[in-house]
């Protein structure tokens, strides 16, 4: 009952905030309900966790193949991995967190992505210690301003991120919103 | 006395062999890369990771392996779209063309040709003469007629447009011999004969996804859908059939 109370309110309350709509002119110090970034400190968004829970696909993304399994960028957030042993019962059997990333490519062990703007390497050999080998840090300029999560996921006014933070994702929220997406 | 020579120079010569094998390097599963979709912008060739962003091929030397060394840089064009190696040569699509470069020299890979199109999404996938091209027009990615464009490439410095086949929203494409599989989103997965490759006759067409991408990897069609991954069997090509929806 109290939280039907709290939605009411909140509802209620977000009416009220200004729309802007697209081509209206706006004001910057005005505020308006939209998207906000969520920021991640570097060594947290940079942060590579291996767990062999399967998670859900939700910005499915890139395909790889190598051996027994397939693997498939989850864009912006990391990379599922899937046991192709028996291609009839294929099934996602674990997940790599990689913030940031949108592609794979394999030799040997060893797992290439993008993380942002860095170059990382993944070691593989070990299903149960998958690990980060190496970051060559700034090796794609241009991921520092353009990846996935750069923008909100649906169009609108939204405030503009910061290009010296990392964006991890995106709420709703009262926002300056100096930015749009079409 | 003689027997043993013989067998020490039988075992020499297996042991060459051996040697030659690994060395190789392309034979050794341990150490071969995987196979990556059409809409991929990183791609490994031997001991080379070459990635492209919007406007910049990097190289990396990987072969140490926890150690990538950048050995070039090139500028190739405003949106660059994705990258696929044959033999020595990448393939780099982009919105306003296909650029076909040479990794002879693999640490400096070097342009050969251009083909330019009207501004479009565009992968690429090709073998020794023919390079396949999918271009999208829609408001993102540019005005140009959305369909199959097949170059020869047997001049590698001079590829001819030699045949168009008008098709709907394609997107990445997969060619296993003379198979070619044109991912087109909702309208899903075409499946084209090339032996004539200036003649694509369009066999059949799979749908029941909103296909993105394939990779045909020996008898399996591993395809990107928008909810994941759909596995067909591909025994017979020009007949893919549904082994796995990999569902959440």
């Amino acid at each position: 009952m109290r939280l039907l109370w709290i939605l009411i309110v909140i509802s209620t309350f977000s009416s009220c905030w200004p729309k802007v709509k697209p081509g209206e002119p706006r004001n910057n110090t005005q505020k308006v309900f939209g998207y906000k970034p969520v920021y991640g400190a570097e060594t947290f968004a940079k942060k590579i966790i291996y767990a062999n829970t399967p998670q859900p696909v939700v910005a499915a993304g890139n395909i790889y193949v190598k051996g027994d399994l397939i693997y498939q960028v989850e864009t912006g957030k990391g990379i599922h991995v899937i046991d192709n042993r028996i291609p009839a019962q294929a099934s996602r059997v674990g997940f790599l967190t990689i913030n940031g990333s949108s592609e794979i490519s394999i030799k040997g062990d060893f797992l290439y992505t993008n993380s942002y703007d860095d170059l990382v390497v993944v070691d593989m050999s070990n299903i149960n210690s998958i690990s980060e080998v190496k970051r060559v840090k700034g090796a794609f300029p241009e991921g520092r301003t353009n990846y996935f999560f750069v923008q909100p996921p649906e169009p609108g006014y939204y405030e503009c991120p910061r290009y010296d933070s990392l964006v991890i994702g995106w709420k709703k929220d009262s926002v300056q919103a100096g930015c749009y997406k079409n | 006395m003689k027997r043993t020579l013989n067998k020490f120079i039988a075992l020499l010569f297996a042991s060459f062999l051996l040697w030659s094998c690994t060395k190789d390097g392309s034979n050794n599963a341990a150490s071969a890369a995987g196979k990556g979709g059409s809409l991929s912008r990183f791609t490994i060739v031997g001991n080379f990771l070459y990635v492209v962003d919007n406007h910049f091929l990097y190289s990396y030397d990987i072969s140490s392996p926890t150690n990538p060394v950048k050995t070039n840089t090139s500028a190739i064009n405003f949106d660059i779209e994705t990258i696929y190696p044959f033999n020595n040569r990448l393939f780099i699509g982009t919105r306003t063309g296909l650029y076909i470069y040479s990794i002879d020299t693999p640490s400096i890979p070097s342009k050969l040709a251009e083909a330019r199109h009207a501004r479009s999404c565009d992968p690429v996938v090709a073998n020794d003469s023919i390079a396949f091209v999918t271009l999208k027009g829609n408001s993102n990615c540019g005005p140009a007629e959305s369909g199959l464009y097949v170059h020869s490439i047997k001049n590698i410095f001079q590829p001819v447009l030699i045949k168009k086949v008008l098709i709907n929203s394609p997107e990445g494409l997969g060619l296993q011999g003379s198979t070619l599989y044109i991912c087109c989103n909702n309208e899903g997965l075409k499946v084209f004969d090339v032996s004539q490759p200036a003649n694509p006759a369009e066999i059949r067409t799979v749908t029941g996804a909103y296909f993105k991408d394939v990779i045909p990897y020996g008898n399996l069609l591993i395809c990107y859908v928008s909810s994941g991954i759909i596995l067909y069997d591909i025994t017979a090509p020009i007949n893919p059939v549904l082994l796995k929806h990999i569902t959440n």
